[in-house]
Order: C-alpha cells, then sequence, then structure tokens
C-alpha cells in the first residue's frame, strides 16, 4: 500500500512538473484514438483515411480543447458516412447540430466523454464511463454520455448496413431515408445502453454525494450492480442480449479502473475521522473532517564524498 | 528591492485571473437582468431553430403517411399538438437557462468581491511602500 500511495506521490509531482507537455500529449493520443477507430470502423472516404490528413488533425487537436476535437471528429465521421449514406448523414448531422445548440449552448466543457464513451464500447468496457463520470462529474454529464452511445451503435450500424446502405437503388431517397429511422429507433440495445449508462451515473453519483465512510467505494460497487441489473431486466423485458461473458468481465474491469481513479483522485483515512460541533449567531455546524491520505515521495541524494575522477587527479599531482 | 509579500499577492491575483477570470469578468460587465435575458433571447432562438428541424426530419420521415391520408381537420389538430409541445418545451428549456445563468451571475458576483479584496490589499501594500519610502523586506 505505502509503495502504491508512493507511486502517486511520484505520478503526481511528475503531472505538475511536466503537465505542459503532458497535456498536449494525452490530446494527441485521444485524437489519435478516435480518428484511428473512425477511420477503421466507418473509413469509407480514401481521401480523408490518408495518414497525411489524419497527422495533421491529431496535431491540430493536440493544441486545441476538446469541444474543436469533437467536433473534427463529428465531421470526419460525418464525412465519411455520406460517402455512404447522405440520408444517414444528413439525420446524423442535424442531430449533431441540435445537441450542440442545445447542450454545448451552456459551455459545460464536457465534450470529451462525447470521444470517450465510443472508445470505452469500443474496447468492450461501457460500463466504466458511467462509474467514472459518477465519480468524477456531475449529473448533466448523462447528456453527453448518452449522445456518445447514440454515436457508438450509429457507427455499429453503418458499419454493418453500408452494403445495404450504399446499393439499394431500388428505394427512392424517401423510402431510405424512412428506412434508416426506423432502424435506429428500433435498436433496443442502444436504448437499453442509454438507460444503463443513466442509471450508473445517477446511483453513483448520488451515493458519492453522501457523507458516510467509503461512500466512493459503495458507490462503485452499488454503481456496477446498478448497471448489471437493468442489463438483466432489459434482457427479460426487451429481449436484448449482451453476452454474459462480456457482460460481467466489461462489469469487473470497470470496477477496477474506477477504483484506480478512486485511489488516485479520493484516496482518505476513514480511520481517522474526526467531528466537529460549534456555532454561531446564525448556524449550527456539524462538521465531519476526513483525512487525506499523503505520502510524500522519499526525495534520495547521493552525495559522493570522493570522487573516482579527484583520486585519481591527486594521485597524478602527488 | 523586491517585497516578497507583495509578489506573492501578485502571483495569487495573476493566478486567480488565469483561473477564474473567464468566468467571472465577462459576466460582470452586465446587469443580473441584461445577463441572463441575453442567454435567455440566444436560448429561445436556438431551441425554435432545433425545433424547426427536428419537425423536418419527424416531417420527412412520416411523408408518406401524412400525403397518403391528407385530411385538413386532423392535420390541424396536429399542428395544435406540435404548438402545445413547442410551447411546453420551450418554456422548460427557458427555466434552465434561467436557473442555470443566475447561478453564474451569483459564482461570478461571489468572485469578483474577493478579486476585488485581493486588489484591495495590493494597492495598501503599494501605499505603504509609498509612505516608508522602500520595497519592504530584502528576499
Amino acid at each position: 500500500m505505502m509503495a502504491l500511495l508512493v507511486f502517486r506521490g511520484k505520478l503526481r509531482d511528475f503531472y505538475g512538473k511536466y503537465d505542459a507537455y503532458l497535456i498536449p500529449l494525452i490530446k494527441l493520443s485521444l485524437s489519435l484514438t478516435v480518428f484511428f477507430l473512425i477511420n477503421t470502423n466507418v473509413g469509407y472516404m480514401d481521401k480523408l483515411k490518408s495518414p497525411a490528413v489524419m497527422a495533421v488533425l491529431c496535431v491540430v487537436c493536440a493544441f486545441l480543447p476538446y469541444g474543436v476535437m469533437s467536433f473534427l471528429a463529428g465531421a470526419v465521421l460525418l464525412a465519411h458516412i455520406s460517402s455512404v449514406s447522405l440520408e444517414m448523414a444528413l439525420i446524423l448531422a442535424v442531430l449533431m447540430i441540435m445537441v450542440a445548440i442545445l447542450y454545448y449552448g451552456f459551455q459545460p466543457g464536457d465534450s470529451y466523454l462525447l470521444l470517450l464513451t465510443p472508445i470505452f464500447f469500443h474496447l468492450k468496457i461501457p460500463y466504466a464511463i458511467p462509474l467514472l463520470v459518477g465519480l468524477s462529474g456531475s449529473l448533466v454529464s448523462v447528456v453527453p454520455v448518452s449522445c456518445g452511445v447514440f454515436l457508438y451503435y450509429i457507427i455499429q450500424y453503418v458499419k454493418q448496413n453500408a452494403g445495404v446502405l450504399t446499393n439499394d437503388a431500388s428505394l427512392d431517397i424517401i423510402q431510405k431515408y424512412t428506412q434508416v429511422i426506423r432502424n435506429m429507433m428500433s435498436n433496443n440495445l442502444m436504448m437499453v445502453m442509454m438507460v444503463t449508462c443513466a442509471v450508473g451515473i445517477l446511483v453513483v453519483y448520488l451515493i458519492r454525494m453522501l457523507s458516510v465512510d467509503y461512500a466512493w467505494h459503495i458507490a462503485i460497487v452499488s454503481g456496477a450492480l446498478a448497471q448489471l441489473a437493468v442489463v438483466f431486466v432489459s434482457d427479460f423485458l426487451f429481449d436484448v442480449s449482451v453476452p454474459m461473458a462480456e457482460l460481467l468481465v466489461g462489469t469487473l474491469v470497470s470496477m477496477v479502473l474506477a477504483a484506480v481513479y478512486n485511489f488516485m483522485i479520493f484516496a482518505v483515512d476513514y480511520s481517522r475521522t474526526e467531528y466537529l460541533q460549534f456555532q454561531d449567531d446564525d448556524y449550527y455546524y456539524y462538521v465531519k473532517a476526513v483525512p487525506k491520505i499523503t505520502v510524500s515521495a522519499p526525495d534520495v541524494k547521493v552525495q559522493k564524498i570522493n570522487s573516482a575522477k579527484k583520486k585519481r587527479r591527486e594521485f597524478y599531482e602527488q | 528591492m523586491l517585497n516578497e509579500e507583495k509578489i506573492k499577492l501578485m502571483t495569487s491575483i495573476g493566478l486567480f485571473e488565469k483561473r477564474e477570470g473567464r468566468r467571472i469578468f465577462p459576466v460582470n460587465r452586465f446587469f443580473r437582468s441584461d445577463y441572463i435575458g441575453r442567454y435567455l433571447l440566444k436560448s429561445f432562438l436556438g431551441y425554435t431553430l432545433c425545433w424547426m428541424l427536428g419537425t423536418a426530419l419527424v416531417v420527412v420521415y412520416k411523408a408518406e403517411d401524412l400525403l397518403s391520408a391528407f385530411d385538413f381537420s386532423k392535420i390541424r389538430g396536429l399542428a395544435g399538438w406540435y404548438g402545445i409541445g413547442y410551447a411546453v418545451g420551450l418554456g422548460g428549456y427557458l427555466l434552465i437557462t434561467c436557473v442555470v445563468y443566475w447561478r453564474r451571475y451569483e459564482y461570478a458576483s461571489r468572485g469578483m468581491k474577493v478579486y476585488m479584496a485581493k486588489l484591495k490589499r495590493l494597492e495598501k501594500r503599494y501605499e505603504m511602500q509609498g509612505r516608508t519610502g522602500h520595497g519592504g523586506k530584502r528576499l
């Protein structure tokens, strides 16, 4: 435990020292992952798939806010989808504009969730996102996470039906459009995952805000169980099939990730909790003070009393 | 001669400006009603645009049904419901806008008070320096 705490301290120091380089590096790797996933899943426009274009986009994203990265990723996604199905791209563009105006008009600064959610879904650990967002964000983060889920399933839909969307010449544009919307709305798995994420965020957020010992740990376990419960219930009600092994392993990995996050951000020692009571003219105060676990990294200094060079010089001088 | 306390104070003000400046200074240029009113208008326009876009999506989706069973009284009834839906949604969205920007204005006002207090302390330090004629403690 002590070694882990020391490691955490070193990591924090390292981040504090080199954050000017680390933040662009993190953004660069995130943008690289996002564009790579878009290209491998729905990369239907060859010009946009060229390494030069991708490199320029990633470098631009590394130095600009997450909002710009989301905008560029959205634009690239629309361009790829438009080369398969213009109707699909049109629907997606309208929905993106609506989310941008209605939600991002408030400038919440959590557009990175739009990018992270599909990535976590792709890595088969979708249950980690509600746990992490519930621990770190607020309840309104349900909106970008749900949009991220929607984007993931749209990408999957286009990937699986690219042939049908491109070659179906028997249908006119209105019929194609109607078919696309009907298929999107009848995707029960997408709806279930949206509800699962929303419930997960709600449960984790509400429990971690409670003034009880080990609130964050309880929140992680409860959030994971709540998500499992929603998936099981949906399985019975809407006949949604989620592979059992993937569900359980994904939940376990998600819990581990959430525990790591908890350790890095909120390591406190409940055994040394102190309770205070006092009052002023207007209020009575009941204060609960939980000390943070802080371990400073050992500062090892090696002082050489007799260096080899000096010794040798002294020897020759004699 | 360097004044350590003054440098600390100036650094703290600089950090405060960097961290909170974007959330505080643009807000305090307005009265509360003007600030919230501005965003209410923006929200009204944004919501109306989104409603129109959403309507266009739904109309194209339901185009065949609408054209095949063209009934003026039915369409008039639908338009009524459409109007009610728009008004209720708009009311809810404007309420959320009002709450969000009211809170932001409150936050910015409190932040501005803290900022002004820091500036006053710095000003006093300058006055003291002017009276004593030296920069204070030597580093």
